[in-house]
């Protein structure tokens, strides 16, 4: 009983999303890390047609300045 | 019809009569090109992510329109680019009709239920953060 399982799960099907948009800042602050990176499909357990829109989704964030290409943490 | 979307941060540092203006002159030329506007809005005041052009922080305005002369649309995008209007634009194409905004408000509610795997300690951080900003907006009122 060294390790317990935790199921994945993707976030978008769990919660009946179908649309994800880039000033969502919130919800794409899930899908980085402490860094600002897009977190890989295997860590998050996102779909693959959602975790397309999400990435496009950040991507556009980031142009925009609503989230960050490199978050060094020194605010 | 194609329906966009276009976003763009004014500097905080002018005054509101300048916003105003700029959303005048934008919406203008908006029209110019045969669109039809649908929403034309303040966001409102946010922190950047990062700098931009020494701005850190900026007024967010938003257009919602149905697309007009396609060449007319391509020459207004680099009009923009060209004007010290806007410190940054960018320009979406939309999947269908956007609905009438009459403004967007941010759900503070949200907080509260959102990201709860988070530690408290970094939950005590955004609530200061937030209040921070709250300050910030107050003074700048």
């Amino acid at each position: 009983m060294a390790f317990q399982t935790r199921r994945k799960y993707c976030f978008f099907k769990e919660n009946n999303i179908t649309a994800v948009d880039y000033k969502d800042v919130k919800l794409l602050k899930r899908f980085t890390n402490d860094n600002g990176k897009i977190m890989p499909r295997r860590v998050t357990g996102t779909s693959a047609k959602m975790h397309r829109k999400v990435v496009s989704a950040i991507k556009r964030a980031r142009t925009i300045g609503l989230m960050p290409f490199v978050d060094s943490g020194s605010e | 019809m194609r329906y966009y979307e276009l976003i763009y941060i004014v500097s905080s540092n002018v005054e509101r009569k300048k916003n105003d203006q700029a959303m005048k002159e934008i919406g203008e030329k908006i029209q110019e090109t045969g669109s039809k506007i649908i929403n034309h809005i303040v966001w409102g005041k946010k922190k950047l992510a990062y700098p931009i052009k020494n701005n850190t922080y900026g007024t967010y305005m938003l257009a919602h329109y149905e697309g007009g002369d396609n060449d007319k649309l391509r020459e207004f995008d680099s009009w923009l680019k060209l004007s010290d209007l806007a410190i940054r634009h960018m320009i979406v194409k939309l999947d269908g009709k956007p609905d009438i905004v009459e403004s967007l408000e941010e759900d503070k509610s949200e907080n509260d239920t959102a990201e709860k795997g988070e530690d408290k300690s970094s939950d005590e951080k955004n609530l200061k953060k937030e209040k921070n900003k709250d300050e910030e907006n107050k003074e700048a009122e």
